[in-house]
């Protein structure tokens, strides 16, 4: 009966970020979700419970107010959450939160046969906390994977690489990052909702950890991306292709042809 | 004063959201355009546990508080006008009157499979002849032995040609007037109780409408609801909680309505620039946003009382007479900022203009909500 752990990361989303009245972003109004890819971690891992037996827990490292996140990640269907937080977890650096992660599981006596993360987060998106975080406990570690087999002592992995697909068989315990594509993940019932509230949460606080995490990434800003529009309307009709190629040309946004 | 909702109500809400994207967006034009009932959906909202929100779980309910309700039926109905009713009218007008007046076996047969959503409910009260006037009703049950036997014409009932449950009003008493009204549960196997005339509407057209006719409809004693005579008492006071969520879907519309005009003015390009950039339409945005949270605010205050045990109906009746009011101004406003394109099949302010006006019509008119309110405020 296997034992699957989940980490997800309690995220900006994008949604609902705006343009501000000069080049600055307007995060004042701001919502959080659930990184996409680890919504897709999730649900691989209540998937491979269905299928296999066994238990699912998420993990996260973040804030004290991210609430919220936990029962989201709890209402898709883990059974208890690990919440690492304090109110210095901000702007972790992917290395300290692999370090933060590795020293809980590692250090504890969390019970778990394979790890399962999201390719990347979806606002920093340097998809390094997975692979960091198996060196550290010393486990195997596929990443970008888009099957999963569950069998006796190990898993076999297919991953998506450029010139195909790798098909891996790893050794329990391991570590994957799963690619979107893996699956769909559900959306939860009015009572799956509910009921997350009522799951065990084990609450780590930053005393509880060896290490300093102290913050080494200073955002200094973060402006918006104008897309400048010329307003100019061209059909398919053969003299608008040729007026488009002319005007591209003139942008030297493609080379003329002599 | 706290206006914040839980972090519950808000995963809720935005669940709800993330289930119409997936399944309701696809299929609204096409139950619209063919007055098909989604029965596909309504199955998904069963397996999600949307059919019986606000009822307790002992009885197949998820047990939330009538505001989750209220935020629910909002962000299904700012998809679908027409999916949202066919939820509020099974979960208020069908359940909502099981609950609050059936005895423990009529739940546990009735309430049980509706509020889990295996069976869908209808509320038939209306008839050719009796509107607004309730009372002016004509079906009549007349008890023979340990039966009632109905006989009438229900009109407009929603849900009536999909319905298993219906809860339906007729006189046992004409001589008492409003007192000699009474409701009855009917199953659809009845012999007596026939599916007549099916109305094709100008919107919310995917919600399935009919007359239901009774025709020596013999239904057992046990299946009274209430007491003898008590049936204007529960017509009105499930009114009073139905009008919530008929408030909730004019915002949904409503909502709807903007977020479709604020994309098309921003990406309609017409001098050179923008629609946007004209203060004429700012202006009908400003108004619309203004609106939309005045009327949500009244929605989720009516519901908020009825959570706290308190009086309700004239708040009820105060949000959806503003909430239908100002969906059917914003969602014509809509059109205006869609010019030509809005008043075309293919762009979805069409078809939220037309299923604005429903909210001030259904569960009593936008005068009836007045004559609640005037009744209260010059008791
Ligand atoms: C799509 C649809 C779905 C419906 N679903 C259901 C359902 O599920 N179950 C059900 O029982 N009924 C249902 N109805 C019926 C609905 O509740 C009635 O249509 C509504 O109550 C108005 O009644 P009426 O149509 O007879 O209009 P009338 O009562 O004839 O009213 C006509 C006009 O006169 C006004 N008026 C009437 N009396 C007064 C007065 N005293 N003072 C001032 N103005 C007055 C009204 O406000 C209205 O403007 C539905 C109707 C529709 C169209």
């Amino acid at each position: 009966m296997p034992g699957i752990l989940c980490c997800f990361k309690w995220v900006v989303d994008e949604a609902y970020i705006r343009a501000g009245t000069g080049k600055e972003l307007d995060l004042d109004w701001v919502d959080y979700k659930i990184s996409d890819y680890d919504r897709n971690a999730i649900e691989e891992a209540v998937r491979l419970q269905e299928k296999h037996g066994g238990n699912v827990s998420a993990i996260t490292v973040g804030k004290p107010d991210d609430t919220k996140g936990l029962k989201d990640a709890l209402s898709r269907g883990p059974e208890k959450a690990y919440f690492i937080n304090d109110s210095s977890f901000d702007n972790l650096e992917p290395s300290q939160t692999a370090a933060i992660l590795a020293e809980v599981i590692g250090g504890s006596s969390i019970d778990y046969d394979l790890i399962i993360c999201g390719e990347g987060s979806s606002d920093l998106y340097a998809r390094q906390v997975g692979p960091r975080l198996a060196a550290k406990l010393g486990i195997p570690c596929a990443a970008f994977v888009q099957k999963i087999e569950m069998e006796q002592d190990k898993i076999i992995v297919e991953r998506k690489i450029e010139d195909g697909v790798e098909v891996l068989e790893l050794p329990l315990p391991a570590l994957v990052t799963v690619l979107p594509d893996i699956n769909s993940p559900r959306i939860p019932g009015l009572k799956d909702t509910l009921s997350a509230s009522k799951k065990p949460v084990i609450d780590i606080g930053l005393d509880e950890l060896s290490g300093s995490f102290d913050p080494c990434l200073r955002t200094i800003s973060i402006s918006k991306a104008n897309m400048e529009r010329n307003g100019v309307k061209l059909s398919s009709e053969p003299q608008d292709i040729s007026s488009l190629v002319d005007a591209l040309i003139k942008q030297g946004v493609i080379g003329g042809v002599k | 004063m706290d206006f914040k909702l839980t972090e519950e109500q808000e995963l809720i809400r935005e669940n709800m959201r993330e289930f119409t994207r997936k399944y309701v967006d696809p299929v609204a034009v096409e139950i619209d355009e063919n007055s098909r009932y989604p029965e596909e959906v309504i199955k998904k909202l069963a397996e999600g546990d949307w059919m019986g929100m606000p009822y307790p779980q002992e009885y197949g309910g998820a047990g939330v508080e009538y505001l989750t309700y209220a935020i629910v039926v909002e962000e299904l109905s700012r998809s679908c006008a027409a999916t949202g009713f066919t939820l509020s009218c099974h979960t208020s007008l069908a359940s909502g009157p099981i609950y609050n007046y059936g005895s423990e076996d009529q739940k546990k047969k009735y309430l049980v499979p509706l509020a889990k959503g295996q069976k869908i409910g209808a509320f038939g009260v209306t008839e050719p002849g009796a509107g607004t006037d309730v009372g002016a009703a004509t079906t009549t049950a007349v008890l023979d032995g340990d039966t009632y036997v109905l006989n009438g014409t229900k009109t407009f009932t929603s849900n009536g040609p999909v319905a298993d449950t219906f809860v339906i009003f007729a006189f046992t008493d004409k001589s008492l007037g409003p007192k000699g009204l009474s409701a009855f549960i009917i199953s659809k196997d009845n012999p007596g109780l026939k599916v007549g005339q099916h109305f094709y509407k100008m919107g919310i057209r995917a919600s399935q409408t009919s007359e239901m006719i009774l025709k020596d409809c013999r239904v057992p004693k046990e299946d009274l609801l209430g007491k003898e005579g008590q049936g204007m008492q529960i017509a009105m006071a499930t009114f009073d909680h139905g009008r919530i969520g008929i408030a909730a879907q004019a915002v949904g519309i409503a909502q709807a309505a903007m977020d479709e005009s604020i994309s098309y003015a921003k990406q309609r390009i017409q001098f050179g620039k923008p629609i946007s950039k004209n203060q004429a339409i700012q202006w009908m945005i400003a108004d619309m946003a203004t609106d939309i949270s005045a009327a949500r605010f009244l929605t989720y205050h009516a519901a908020y009382l009825k959570d706290q045990g308190k009086p309700f109906s004239k708040e009820a009746a105060m949000a959806k007479v503003f909430a239908a009011e100002m969906a059917n101004k914003h969602a014509s406003k809509a059109v205006q900022i869609h010019g030509g394109n809005g008043y075309c099949k293919g762009f979805k302010v069409e078809r939220l203009m037309r299923d604005a006006k429903i909210t001030e019509i259904y569960e009593g008119t936008s005068e009836a909500q007045r004559m609640v309110i005037a009744g209260n405020v010059l008791r």
